[in-house]
């Protein structure tokens, strides 16, 4: 090499190895520090004035959701997509994220993202399902969680009930600061023409997750003819592990649900009853929405529940215990249960879990009595054997069978 | 560097064999436990309750440790290998010292990867991307990798960088660059919250295979073929313009784990044209390559060679698969599916694995006195072959199958249960792959000591001094 190839080769790696350290630094500031910059305004800007952020408690469940690696399979962030929004709910925002030290946004989906995972299932459906997913979700493919357990569900730690406590935060911040924090996140934004940002605002609900209960609603009506076949399977992957296989409600993932879940050969359900209850959950237990199913899929599931049910031939009834279950339910029941049994009673708002719908389905005597006797755990359904005599009892057991509307 | 009739061998300096024997083998060790997690967390996805859920074999912990122990155990001592062997041979310099050496070692294998794995184990972790082991293992991580500049980058820097071949560069880049950008995917996370913490994250998961993994690879892969064929490479030419461009373009590809968040679109827009031109980039730099390879055949007879050509088109592949899936159009669908997991294997056990058992085989072929086995290397390289094409085709098929559910309204169970079938081929594929690594083990385990400088074609001369270092071609030869 001359000398002078030899200055510029020097020169020109010297230029070069500049512009290789200005390039990771520009790299730091354009995509790193710059953006930063952006989404901490941006924070500042769209965030409501105070927004909640982590107990104790929840911060404890964080760190347990970090050291399992739940991010590696649940991302924590909803895209600026279609598909996105429609399973579910709105786009992340920036400030919804700023107590995230780090954040836990994943780049890999296993199961489902779970930015908005609070108030979709209860307390005791999420130890249950971290004890022992598959009992309550089959086919799933989640690791168990038995050591934040003293080995049942309904024995948790201290870390299963931080972890879950944690698990009700995600989503909570956006949730409570509801219509008036996005019409200020919205303002702030200052992005009328920006399309992509306004996705942000105009998701089609704030959490878009089928799964999550409604406590009032209305339901598609479902098309009578329906396919046993598909049915019967679809009930076998998704309602069998609570329900049973038979719906005698001893599925294994049964045990660690408060109230447990309905016993369907203890029932004659309607169609709309069974479709309500797809289409909204019952809200407060575990009984989740089905809203990702297509209409034939519910229809179907809808029939195989009906058909667990075996009619019985109906005794006649005296007048005066019909009059006497009238009287026991308008003094007892109706408040909650409603005068015509719809589940619409005056202090229903009272109540984490709306009572049962007696036009939509009919317990059977045994399964009415033994409500009535027992309560039904985990609802403000409480004994009746110690204030009402069993004559009253069976009385009224029977009453409420009466309000059943086979028509619909 | 025995071998007397090699003319050049008085001017080569002292190698380390000691330190490149010991980080070799720890690398392969390294390797095994870590193939060993990413089988167990692929087996959980199949019969998740079959360990019986002990909290240190649940799933995440044992995810972190497998991509830990790849990253840093596995390519992290091979790379070391490479460098004990190579330095002193591309400047004519020793490395710093021994001493320092086994000071390094000690650092990567007893402070940073055996305790790192324990604590992910034990339940302490950060939830980051490439970046899982705890925050005190990530200082570490930090003081070796500055111990290994002073260690390595000194014999650079002797006489002027005009001679310097350009695996030297590669390797002074991935060196100075890990060291800056290790931190950033570390440290800065913890310090600030959400979507700008991950804006951060999204350049180290980046970083770590651009600034760390594929420079070094490349620098095995340029430093092999020459010193396999006995022929210069190509174009010096191109050799430079590539790795440059790599240089400037692999860092502004980060956000492109975060197409379609709430990260300034602009941000995600520059991400994603570099995306593309990288591919531009990876296309020049494997063009040189495949060029300099010309009339070795696909699968060339020295099996280090044979390594580093399969390395070399597995980058190729792997890059323009990442240029293409950084698009939005593509992104949108594949992103958080199987496909990236089969694109990070095709990156890390396709492109960098094979180079870095290509670099292993390579300088093990050159310790006189270590144990040699070629038919075990053929075994692993056919083994891991196959292993690969099988894996990364499985789940590319299986991403596409779940983004289609996804797309659809189909319940979120729908895309697990579809996957099954292919996590199982998924799993089954781990067989030819640990065995491969196996017999990577018995390779340089087993078989007569020497063996290794007996396989090289010794008629052409011991080494690629010519090639890749002119300044110690010219010392030997008097005119330095």
């Amino acid at each position: 090499m001359s000398r002078d190839t030899r200055r510029f080769l020097r020169m020109s790696y010297l230029v070069a190895s500049i512009a290789g350290v200005a390039f990771f630094a520009m790299s730091v500031a354009l995509l790193g520090i710059w953006p930063g910059r952006v989404l901490e305004q941006e924070t500042r800007r769209m965030s409501p004035p105070h927004p909640l952020g982590l107990s104790v408690s929840e911060q404890r469940g964080r760190a347990i959701y970090s050291r399992e690696g739940c991010a590696y399979c649940h991302s924590q962030q909803v895209r600026y997509l279609h598909s996105d929004m429609a399973r579910f709910g709105a786009p992340t925002l920036a400030w919804e994220t700023r107590f995230d030290y780090p954040h836990l946004w994943g780049t890999r989906r296993i199961g489902p993202d779970l930015s908005r995972e609070g108030g979709v299932h209860p307390e005791d459906w999420q130890f249950a399902h971290l004890f022992a997913p598959r009992n309550l979700v089959a086919d799933s493919v989640m690791p168990a969680y038995p050591s934040l357990f003293d080995g049942s569900p309904d024995r948790p730690r201290q870390e299963a009930r931080d972890l879950v406590s944690y698990l009700e935060t995600l989503g909570r911040a956006r949730e409570l600061a509801g219509p008036e924090g996005e019409a200020h996140a919205r303002s702030a934004c200052n992005c009328p023409n920006d399309e992509m940002a306004q996705m942000a605002f105009h998701a089609a609900s704030l959490n878009a997750n089928p799964a999550r209960t409604r406590r009032q609603g209305v339901a598609p009506d479902l098309p009578p003819t329906a396919n046993m076949d598909r049915g019967r399977q679809l009930y076998a992957h998704n309602c069998a592990s609570c329900h049973g296989p038979h719906g005698e409600a001893d599925g294994p993932g049964s045990a660690g649900l408060h109230p447990r879940p309905a016993n369907l050969t203890a029932h004659e359900y309607t169609t709309a009853r069974v479709s309500y209850v797809l289409w909204n959950g019952v809200a407060g237990t575990s009984m989740q929405a089905w809203r990702d199913f297509s209409e034939e899929d519910r229809a179907a599931v809808a029939q195989v529940v009906r058909g667990f049910y075996t009619p019985q031939t109906e005794p006649a009834l005296p007048v005066e215990i019909t009059d006497l279950g009238a009287r026991v339910y308008a003094a007892n029941c109706s408040q909650c249960h409603g005068e015509h049994g719809a589940a619409d009673g005056s202090a229903i708002s009272e109540l984490r879990i709306v009572p049962a719908d007696f036009r939509g389905a009919r317990p059977t005597i045994a399964e009415s009595l033994r409500a009535l006797r027992n309560g039904v755990e985990g609802t403000q359904m409480a004994p009746w054997t110690g204030r009402l005599s069993e004559a009253e009892l069976s009385a009224v057991a029977y009453y409420v069978r009466g309000f059943f509307v086979r028509a619909q | 560097m025995a071998g007397s009739e090699n003319p050049n061998a008085s001017a080569v300096p002292r190698i380390e064999t000691q330190l490149v024997y010991l980080h070799g083998l720890a690398a392969i060790v390294t390797l095994l436990i870590s193939v060993t997690f990413g089988i167990l967390a692929s087996i959980e996805l199949l019969v998740p309750d079959f360990a019986g859920n002990p909290s240190w074999l649940s799933w995440g912990r044992l995810r972190y440790d497998h991509t830990q122990g790849i990253l840093l155990g596995w390519l992290g001592n091979a790379f070391f290998a490479f460098l004990y062997h190579a330095i002193p041979l591309l400047t004519g310099r020793p490395v710093k010292s021994a001493r320092l050496g086994q000071w390094i070692f000690g650092l990567w294998n007893f402070a940073v990867v055996a305790p790192g794995w324990v604590l992910v184990l034990a339940g302490f972790s950060q939830p980051l991307e490439w970046a899982e082991f705890p925050l005190v293992i990530d200082g570490f991580v930090v003081l070796a990798l500055a111990l290994a500049i002073v260690q390595f980058l000194p014999p650079f820097f002797w006489r002027g960088l005009e001679d310097l071949y350009v695996s030297s560069w590669y390797v002074i880049g991935a060196l100075v660059f890990t060291l800056l950008a290790y931190p950033m995917g570390n440290f800065v996370p913890e310090l600030v919250p959400g979507a700008r913490g991950a804006a951060f994250s999204g350049l180290w998961i980046h970083d770590a295979i651009g600034l760390f993994v594929t420079p070094l690879a490349l620098a095995i892969i340029y430093f092999v073929i020459p010193a396999a064929t006995h022929r210069p490479i190509y174009s010096h030419f191109l050799s430079m313009l590539g790795f440059w461009l790599l240089f400037f373009l692999y860092p502004l590809n980060g956000t492109h784990h975060y197409v379609f968040s709430v990260i300034p679109m602009s941000a995600q827009i520059g991400a994603i044209t570099a995306s593309a031109l990288l591919g531009v980039d990876v296309i020049i730099v494997v063009t040189n390559l495949l060029l300099s390879l010309r009339g070795s055949g696909l699968f060339p007879r020295d099996v280090a060679l044979r390594f580093a050509s399969m390395s070399t088109i597995f980058y190729l592949v792997v890059s323009i698969q990442g240029s293409v899936q950084a698009q939005m159009a593509v992104n949108q669908t594949v992103h958080f599916s199987d496909w990236v997991i089969g694109h990070s294997h095709l990156a890390m056990l396709g492109f960098a694995t094979f180079a870095a058992a290509g670099g292993l085989a390579h300088v093990w072929q050159r310790i006189p006195w270590a144990r040699y086995n070629a038919r075990a290397l053929e075994w692993s390289y056919w083994l891991l072959f196959g292993g690969v094409i099988l894996m990364v085709t499985d789940l590319t098929i299986a991403g596409l199958v779940e983004a289609r559910l996804w797309q659809s309204a189909a319940p979120w169970l729908d895309s697990v249960r579809a996957a099954r079938p292919y996590w199982i081929v998924r799993s089954g594929s781990a067989i030819p792959i640990a065995a491969g690594f196996l017999a990577l083990l018995a390779g340089f385990t087993t078989g007569p000591r020497g063996a290794g400088l007996k396989s090289i074609d010794a008629s052409a001369g011991l080494d690629p001094v010519e090639h890749i270092a002119p300044r110690l071609a010219r010392a030997a030869s008097g005119t330095l």
